[in-house]
Order: structure tokens, then sequence, then C-alpha cells
């Protein structure tokens, strides 16, 4: 069995340490490991900043775990889970639906309130695999108390487990992996 | 109202972050929904929310939107038509 | 071992969300404000003492406080001189229930003894905007399952459970958590499945191997939405469920969000200890392909234990069982 980390932030993009090439800086480092690593799912674009990270670094988890594995990339997995958290929960959405319901400017944005849920990257990371299993987002400290809370759950079967912290264009990170027990 | 199409066109662009899509790849007479831009339900509340913000439109119905929604062809119409600004 | 507090139901506010100012929030309570409320009933009556290392708290909340959900709820649990790393599940209307399920665990697997799961959102300009924004609200009471139903009405509570490994043979009844699932749609982020392929499936892991014969009721989520209510009654036909009562308890007093799942299970609780299910008010016509038990007054259930299930934006569902033994 093989164990796979991607590391996303503002600067690099590492999976299994090994660094993967990005010209860009900011959020375009998104755009272009989309357009280079995946370029196929339109929906992309529609998503927040935040399920932008995580759905890319899961792309890139599960590319290499079927190339480590022999597989083929949708490889049927219906039972996987999918458990992510950060600090700041959609704090970044959150502000920018909060900016479409000014006093004077009232206009709410339906399609920015819909990620202004920190869940919303599991469920965009379950549709994309067809993933029925367990989708569930923690508010945590750090990566260690999620780590210790990952140990009271039973994994019948393997989750795809990650940090996803986007703060703002230059200030995020992600660290993914698949947890199998 | 070829302009006013077009610009229909950026600003749905725009707003729904379709960024692999140019004003050209969207027909004026195909349908938004479903097999034409893949749109959805939210995309639509997205799209009535511009038109009140840009055109001061209010539907009164989600019937009146359906029909005026159609495609870009039967939206330009309708601001034509019921535009406040 | 539960309290409820700052139950409120606003029968107008969604009318116009612009008189919903800054000026009339002040009066009302913050977040954390209602936390302790909440969690300080449901302590009282125990001999639990909330500083001690083997107790967590567990959050359940969308939007927490000013849109932070760490900070306020690090300051809910040090209140209580709780020093430990609160744990906050944050997935979106599913998180009451996911929150007893994360303290199941946390118990279980011996990491401390008491869980105080608190369940809380408060309603705001950004909430009410949102959902108006996705029209998704009704102008009237929700009528949850009901033909004539138009959308979702608003409310905001905070709810707490106190969960605690049993220690020796307790004399008297006690709940138990006995079953608990999370699944996914994998279909659309806002809207639930035409197959209800996440509920379902918690449904059917809350009723594997047992004799379902002791299930009092089920307690829907029943937001009163046209998709929500429908997609439910496919879950329950689906597991098999359809001759239980159904229970929806949000025509009381709305979508409480973050604290519905808390403050619906410990309603369904009650309910099994009087033997009653309260009314659907106004509930009249069957409005979902698969009949659906509604109750149209207080009605008489037997059996020592519920299933509590919800659904939430990103395709998450969630479901317990709980026992009166």
């Amino acid at each position: 069995m093989s164990k796979i980390s991607v590391e996303i932030s503002g600067k690099e993009c590492t999976v299994n340490g090994e660094k993967l090439n990005c010209s860009e800086t900011g959020a375009e480092v998104l755009m272009e490991l989309y357009r280079k690593y995946v370029g196929d799912y339109p929906k992309f674009y529609k998503m927040d900043s935040l399920s932008r990270l995580g759905f890319i670094a899961s792309e890139l988890v599960l590319q290499k775990d079927a190339e480590l594995n022999g597989t083929t990339r949708f490889e049927s997995n219906e039972n996987r889970k999918i458990i992510l958290a950060n600090n700041n929960a959609s704090l970044n959405t959150d502000l920018k639906y909060s900016g479409t319901i000014g006093k004077d400017n009232y206009y709410p944005s339906p399609s920015l309130f819909v990620y202004t849920l920190p869940n919303i990257i599991t469920g965009e990371i379950a549709i994309r695999n067809k993933y029925y299993g367990e989708s569930c987002f923690l508010v945590l400290e750090n990566m260690e108390q999620l780590r210790n809370t990952l140990q009271t759950i039973e994994l019948e079967s393997d989750a795809l487990v990650g940090w996803v912290e986007y703060n703002g264009d230059d200030d995020y990170n992600c660290t993914m992996w698949i947890e199998k027990h | 109202m070829e302009e006013l199409k077009l610009q229909l066109k950026k600003q749905i662009i725009e707003a729904l972050n379709l960024l692999d899509i140019t004003p050209d790849d969207i027909d004026n007479s195909a349908p938004l929904f479903n097999e034409g831009l893949g749109l959805d339900s939210i995309d639509a509340l997205e799209i009535v929310m511009i038109l009140d913000k840009n055109y001061g439109i209010k539907f009164a119905d989600k019937e009146q939107s359906k029909l005026a929604l159609k495609s870009i062809d039967t939206l330009a119409e309708y601001v034509t038509e019921h535009r406040t600004k | 071992m539960s309290g409820i507090s700052g139950l409120k139901f606003y029968p107008d506010m969604f009318d116009n969300v612009e008189p919903f100012t800054a000026s009339a929030m002040t009066e009302r309570m913050t977040f954390s404000q209602m936390c302790i409320e909440s969690a300080s009933r449901a302590l009282k009556d125990t001999d639990i003492n909330p500083a001690s290392s083997d107790v967590v708290f567990v959050f359940s909340t969308t939007k927490g406080e000013d849109l932070r959900l760490w900070e306020p709820s690090v300051a809910v649990a040090r209140h209580f001189g709780n020093n430990n790393q609160p744990v906050i599940v944050s997935n979106a209307c599913i998180s009451g229930v996911n929150a007893q399920i994360m303290a199941s665990r946390l118990l279980t697997a011996g990491m401390y003894k008491t869980a105080v799961v608190i369940g809380c959102d408060v309603l705001s300009k950004f909430i009410v905007s949102g959902f108006q924004s996705l029209k998704a609200l009704s102008a009237d009471k929700c009528l949850p399952f009901d033909k004539n139903r138009q959308g979702l009405n608003l409310g905001e509570a905070a709810a707490c459970m106190v969960l605690s490994t049993i220690s020796g043979n307790s004399e008297s009844k006690c709940w138990l958590y006995e079953a608990g699932s999370i699944h996914n749609d994998a279909n659309h982020i806002s809207g639930p499945s035409r197959t209800a392929e996440g509920s379902y499936r918690c449904l059917l892991d809350c009723v594997k191997g047992i004799d379902t014969t002791d299930i009092a009721f089920v307690s829907v989520h029943g937001t009163g939405t046209a998709y929500n209510d429908e997609m439910e009654s496919i879950a329950l036909h689906r597991a098999g469920l359809d001759s239980k009562p159904v229970v929806a308890l949000k025509c009381y007093y709305g979508h409480t969000l973050g604290a519905a799942g808390v403050l619906e299970t410990i309603i369904s609780m009650q309910s099994v200890e009087n033997g009653e299910i309260p009314t659907a008010l106004g509930y009249n016509e069957q409005g979902t392909t698969y009949k659906c038990l509604l109750p149209t007054s207080n009605t008489k259930v037997n059996g020592n234990s519920f299933i509590k299930v919800l659904s939430g934006f990103g395709g998450c569902n969630a479901a317990v069982r709980w026992a009166l033994r």
C-alpha cells in the first residue's frame, strides 16, 4: 500500500515530496495546476477558492494513487470517506459574499452564498468521484488535532483526508492524503 | 440589440465564472440551461440577480423568469422591454 | 440531560430583509452567550465537572460568531474552565447530528469520558439574505411535506446534549446512542438527490440488523422546500420505513441550521418519553410521491427508540438512532 501526500501553497505544489513545475504565484497556481493536470472539468471554474484548492489537491492525490497502484483514475470506491478540516472555515468566501449584501449595494449572490459553507468542497469531491461514503468538515486548531481526531474514526473503508485552508490569494495551504487503517 | 446581447453574454460569463468560454461560444438562440451551456438552478438565480443589479429588472414569478432566460435572444428582448436602468 | 435556550420564532422576519438592521440586533444574544446559556442549563442537573480534562466540548455550527467558529467556541469551553481543544463540526445542516456521531466516537475511542455537544446558529442578515437569494424561504409558516409547501422558515436556537460513557450498571433508564451514519449524495452541492442516495443509506445503516418494531418514529429534516421533502419521502420508502410515523418539527420554530440536529434530537427524546408525538402544524394534504405518516393531531406512539435524520448543502446526510433503555 502506498502513502500519498499532496501539499499545495501559493508558492509551490509537491506530490509525495516531488515538486511540480509551477510558473504562477498566488491564486493563479491553482488555475495552472488545473489546466496542466485536470483540464476536463469546467465546473472547477465555478468553485470558490477553498473548493478549488481542495479539488486540485484531491485530483493530484487520486491521480498519484491510481498511478502507484496501477489502477484507472476513476476506479469505483463508492464508500470512500472524505474528511477535511481547517481553522477558518469558509471565512474568505464569507467575506466575499458579505460584500454583496452591503446597505447601499444589496444584491446577494446565490452562487457565492452556496459556497459559504466549508463542507461544500467535500461535496465537490464526492460528486467528481462518485463517493457515497461519509463526508465531513471539521474546524480545528491545527493538523495535529485533525490527526488525533482521525484516530477515533473506524475506517472500514479508506478516507481522503486533508487540511484545506484558504485565507487569501497569497495565503493558502493544503495537505491531503489517503488514510488507510 | 446586438450590443446588448454581447453585453449580456459578458455579464453572464463574468458572474458565473465561465472562464473557458468566450461570448463567441454562446449561440444567441441556443438554450442557456441543461443541454446548452449546462447551467443549473443556482446559475439561473445568479442571472436573475445580475439582471436586477444591472438593469433593474424584477421578475414577478418563476415562470416569467424561465421564459426570459431561455436563450440570449429571449433575454435581450426581455431586457429591452422591461429595463428600468 | 439536555437544555434548550434562545428558542425564538420570527414569523415575519423573512418578509423583507431590509428591516433586519444592526439596531434590531443589539438586544439579541450572541453565539457564545447562547452556547453558554444552553450548556449551563444542560450541565446544571448533572454531577459533571465541565472543567475536567475528561470532558470535551463539541460544537455544531455553520456561522459561529461574526463568521468566526474557532475562537468563540474556544471561549465557550474556557468559560466552563475546560482547557481541551474543542471539536467543531461545520457540515452544513447536518452538523447537529454529525456532532453527536463525532462525540460518540471520541468517547468510544476513550479519548474523553464526557462530551458536551452544543448546537447553535444565530440568525443574521448574512443567513437570511442568502436563503432569500436562493428563493428558499416561504412567506408563510412552512408546511413540511404538505402539497402547498412554499419553502422554509429560518429560526435560531442553541441546544445542548451531554453525552457520557456509562459507568457501571445504572439502575434507572437512560438514553443510549445506538447507531450513527453519514453519507454523501455525490449528486449536487445545493440540490438533494432525486434517488435520495445519501439519506437512504443513512437510514439503512440505522436499521441494519435490528427489529424495527421498537422505533417509535422517524424525526425527519422536513424543511418545507419542495425538493428536500420529496427526497426524504423517497429515502423513507427505499429504507422500508414508510410505516413509521414521521415527525417534522420545523413547522414550530423554523430551520435552526447548526442547532437543528441537537434540538430535534432532544425534542424527539422527550416525545419518546411522553409516548406522544406533536402534530404537524398546518399539514393538510400529501405533497410527496410516497405517502408519509405525518400526525394531524398529537398522537400516541409505541417504542423506545427513534431515528433522527438530516440533509444539507454539500450533498451531506446524517442519521442517528437513540434508544431509552
